[in-house]
């Protein structure tokens, strides 16, 4: 039976299950009404993980599972009170299967003794809350339990279990090896005899059927229904007779009795499985009463024995309801109770997917070129049909990659309640756009930034609460995130209601490392673009969340490869907000082409406002761009790309990040969309050079970095400001 | 330091078969590059330049899909620039090293035949004397009382060195 895609099945689902608890957890710590749902939802989540575990004999998760529901479920009868440390162990104990998770994800499937001695003290605190319960439980010690006619609580007993497995048991895809592993894990089977009596001869057997029976004995504390649980999955389609621990020779006369096997055989096997004296038990059957009634008539034995057999019996009732035999429907079933209509895809086909489409387009492109040379109006309108096609699924197709934000927003729930109760803070997270849609690697490479910063508004963000209430401000800090759309890009702010920046001590850190020649007159925002700068830090102390001055340039790097940009303002002792600007598509882009020379390059289409002619101001450059003062760069100057222009050259206004420049081309080629190639390893310090494309004929055009210009040409204006005071 | 160790082992090579070379002329002098590390010849088309980068970086071309950076090789040797001419071919090779696969074309002024030579026949570079850099050259062959040029892949077209190389161009001209 290949079970490794149910396995990965099973990893996907007990993240989702472990997040789901997570979120549930989190919540009970905030508001106290509607507790009795989500505790259980966060039971259920327990429950479903051990028990998918235990399908696969993955025994050590199983037993740390177990634990951890067992808490819940008193818990959930009310036998034990929810309170802040125990979330915060639950939270751990959820933390610690995660990682078993994620071992088996790597496949590993045997426990890793590290791991476990991780979850050593996690179960010894859950045992702590256990051992509080189950103390008034004390008079359970086995014998005289005729009063509790429902359940065996018999303390370490053993069972005496006999299995006869029914012919569709392998048809409806259950294993019977799964569950004696499984029934290992109650307990310790001290002996157990296979049974293949029922098996036919070589031509008259079915390969799919199942012929397989056991005796077995079995040592556990738990009681009969749990036992019973063990099989539910065939419980329709197989014998189950037990022997509960206070039994005496007449039981399992009586056994010998109801199943099929001839009587001389049984007794073999039930004295091979240790379970009674072959000879004992063969005196009996000849000589006492044989009871054949399914209805035992209470023979002389122990009473509560004699009430417990009638339970045998019960074993096969329906529980609630048809349960489907598959374990996966099971599972199935558990996730199909959770919202939305919605289809699991493999990565890596939407990423081949979207490589056809950028196929597709570079293709249409080139095809409407050649239609445009042909001249045909009526070839040019289905072309241009076509193209109108194109583009619908290009959308379309990307729009599969875009995952809402809402779900990395909330995974900082978590951060910042874990990391308040480290600083001792008491910090509020208020999260806003969760709507906001983003291409799914962005958000994958987003988090690690975003946590950074989070955690930064934290620590150095948000006062201490004595500072806060001199301040009057309210005890409970705010760190808010907050996303939308703007103008081609996703926007996502990180703020909080903290001290803000110091202007001061940055300037003098600056001036102290040599960023910044003293005496230089710089604007806020200059100031502040300062804590990006490597190995900048201003905090007095280095906790293990930061100080270290290691952060914020990753961050700004992180960004920047994912062709975004980072900016910061704040405002002295009402808070700070870091701006993130990412662009909303990696992969294909609406360019503008434009000739420099003999070179075509291509520029982001989101970022241009419009063309004009060229036209400057004498002696400058920047031109009036109806009434208001335009910088422009010429391209060929940046590149070094040498000649004269010939003919009128034209000025492309871009704007990025509030500003606007002018770039300065010869010829406007028109608009055009592609997919971006990146250009290799080779080329990756180029700065002014995003990528490359295809354009229609085949030919590799380069597209603009239009931030990084800007960037230069500022960097460069800066740096003639600055010869020219000193000069001065 | 790598250098040195393969150079080391290329003699001591025990594979039984002799290895096969493609030749290539550059201006009137014979290469040869180990076919195993090529992937296609194709012809000479035009190329997109890139702009500040050093002359051994001709340009990119598009090789069905793909974004190819295409290297001169006369540049690489720190000679004059090749002229492009009839017979003008780019070789596409692929180089596996630490950092990945990498694909890079090559210009060259015209491609001849494949050759193969015995291990036997070919010599250690020589210390000195040549006047392109000893590492470029892996060995040299003896052909019909000719000698070849063998040129070791990894060191000519290290993206390491390029990238290096690429770097001080674009820092030079900000």
């Amino acid at each position: 039976m290949n079970l490794d895609d149910a396995l990965q099945t099973f990893i996907v689902e007990s993240r989702e299950l472990l997040e789901d608890m997570e979120t549930a957890l989190l919540s009970l710590g905030r508001d106290a009404d509607d507790c009795g749902e989500r505790v259980n939802a966060i039971f259920r989540a327990a429950h479903t993980v051990k028990g998918s575990a235990g399908l696969f004999g993955l025994d050590h998760l199983v037993s740390f599972t177990h634990v951890v529901e067992s808490v819940l479920d008193d818990v959930r009868a009310g036998t034990l009170v929810i309170d802040d440390s125990l979330v915060s162990l639950l939270l751990a104990c959820g933390d610690h299967i995660g990682a078993m998770v994620a071992l088996i994800a790597a496949g590993r499937t045997d426990p890793d003794p590290a791991l476990t001695a991780q979850g050593e003290p996690l179960l010894a605190r859950l045992q702590t809350y256990l051992a509080a319960e189950t103390a008034p439980d004390a008079p359970a010690t086995a014998v005289g339990t005729d009063d509790r006619a429902g359940t065996e609580a018999a303390r370490d007993g053993t069972w005496h279990i006999s299995l006869r497995f029914g012919t569709e048991v392998l048809r409806n895809g259950m294993d019977p090896l799964s569950f004696i592993r499984y029934l290992g894990t109650l307990g310790t089977i001290t002996a157990i005899v296979p049974l293949a009596d029922a098996l036919p001869e070589a031509e008259q057997m079915d390969p799919e059927q199942c012929y397989l029976g056991f005796e077995i004995v079995f040592r556990t504390d738990a009681d009969r229904a749990s036992i019973e649980s063990v099989f539910e999955f065939v419980q329709d389609d197989c014998l189950l007779h037990l022997l509960p621990p206070q039994r005496g020779i007449d039981d399992y006369v009586e056994l010998v009795g109801r199943l099929s096997e001839p009587p001389a055989r049984l007794v073999e096997v039930l004295s091979l499985c240790g379970a009674v004296d072959g000879d004992a038990l063969a005196a009996a059957l000849q000589g006492g009463p044989v009871v054949s009634a399914p209805l035992a008539v209470p023979v002389a034995g122990a009473a509560d024995a004699a009430c417990a057999e009638p339970q045998a019996d019960a074993a096969p009732v329906a529980r609630d309801s048809a349960r489907d035999n598959t374990g996966r429907e099971a599972l199935a079933r558990e996730t199909k109770s959770r919202e939305s209509p919605s289809i699991r895809i493999d990565a890596d086909k939407l990423d081949h997917l979207i490589d056809l489409v950028g196929e597709l387009i570079i293709m249409a492109s080139g095809a409407q070129l050649a239609a445009k040379r042909v001249n045909d109006p009526e070839l040019q309108e289905t072309h241009s049909a076509l193209a109108g096609l194109v583009e619908a699924v290009r959308d379309s197709t990307l729009q599969l990659r875009m995952v809402k934000i809402g779900a990395t927003f909330s995974r900082f729930q978590r951060v910042v309640h874990d990391v308040a109760r480290e600083l001792g803070k008491d910090i509020e997270l208020k999260v806003s756009g969760e709507d906001a849609e983003l291409d799914k690697t962005v958000v994958e490479r987003i988090a690690d930034p975003l946590t950074h910063l989070v955690r930064n508004a934290m620590d150095h963000g948000i006062e201490s609460a004595e500072l806060r209430a001199e301040r009057g401000k309210p005890a409970r800090g705010t760190v808010r995130l907050n996303a939308y759309h703007d103008s081609g890009a996703i926007v996502i702010e990180v703020g909080d209601d903290g001290g803000g920046l110091q202007r001061d001590r940055i300037l003098a850190k600056a001036i102290e490392r040599g960023l910044v020649e003293p005496g230089r007159n710089l604007s806020d925002g200059e100031i502040y673009a300062m804590i990006f700068e490597p190995g900048f830090s201003t905090a007095a102390a280095v906790t293990n969340l930061s100080g270290r001055g290691v952060g914020m340039d990753v961050v700004k790097r992180n960004i920047a490869e994912l062709r975004g940009s980072v900016s910061v303002a704040s405002e002295a002792g009402q808070g700070t907000t870091v701006t993130v600007r990412l662009p909303l598509t990696l992969a294909i882009i609406n360019g503008f082409q434009v000739t420099v020379g003999k070179s075509v390059f291509v520029v982001p289409l989101d970022m241009i406002d419009e063309c004009v002619e060229f036209s400057s101001e004498p002696g400058h450059d920047y031109t009036n761009l109806r009434g208001e003062v335009l910088p422009f760069m010429r391209v060929r100057e940046l590149f070094a790309l040498g000649g004269a222009p010939e003919g009128r050259e034209n000025i492309v206004v871009v704007r990025h990040a509030g500003r606007k420049v002018g770039l300065v081309v010869d010829s406007l080629l028109g608009e055009f969309q592609t997919v971006i190639k990146p250009l290799g390893r080779l080329f990756s310090q180029i700065r002014g050079i995003s990528g490359s494309s295809i354009s229609g004929n085949g030919e590799v055009v380069l597209i603009l970095d239009v931030p990084v210009l800007m960037e230069r040409a500022a960097a460069q204006a800066t740096a003639d400001r600055a010869r020219h005071s000193i000069a001065a | 330091m790598n250098t040195n160790a393969s150079r080391q082992l290329a003699p001591v090579a025990v594979a039984a078969e002799p290895a096969q070379f493609l030749t290539f002329l550059l201006g009137d002098e014979v290469f040869a590059i180990d076919i195993l590390s090529i992937k296609e010849i194709i012809e000479f088309r035009n190329l997109t330049t890139v702009p500040l980068m050093p002359e051994c970086v001709r340009g990119v071309l598009n090789l069905r899909g793909a974004v190819v950076p295409v290297l001169d090789l006369q540049a690489r040797f720190s000679r004059p620039v090749s002229q492009v001419g009839k017979r003008t071919c780019i070789v596409i090779v692929e180089l596996t090293n630490a950092h990945g696969r990498q694909v890079v074309g090559v210009l060259v002024d015209a491609v001849n035949e494949v050759l193969e030579i015995a291990h036997d026949a070919i010599a250690a570079a020589p210390a000195f004397g040549s006047r392109i850099r000893s590492d470029f050259i892996r060995g040299i062959g003896k052909v019909d009382e000719r000698f070849v040029i063998l040129l070791d892949v990894d060191q000519v077209f290290s993206v390491d060195e390029l990238a290096a190389l690429v770097d001080a161009s674009a820092d030079a001209t900000v």
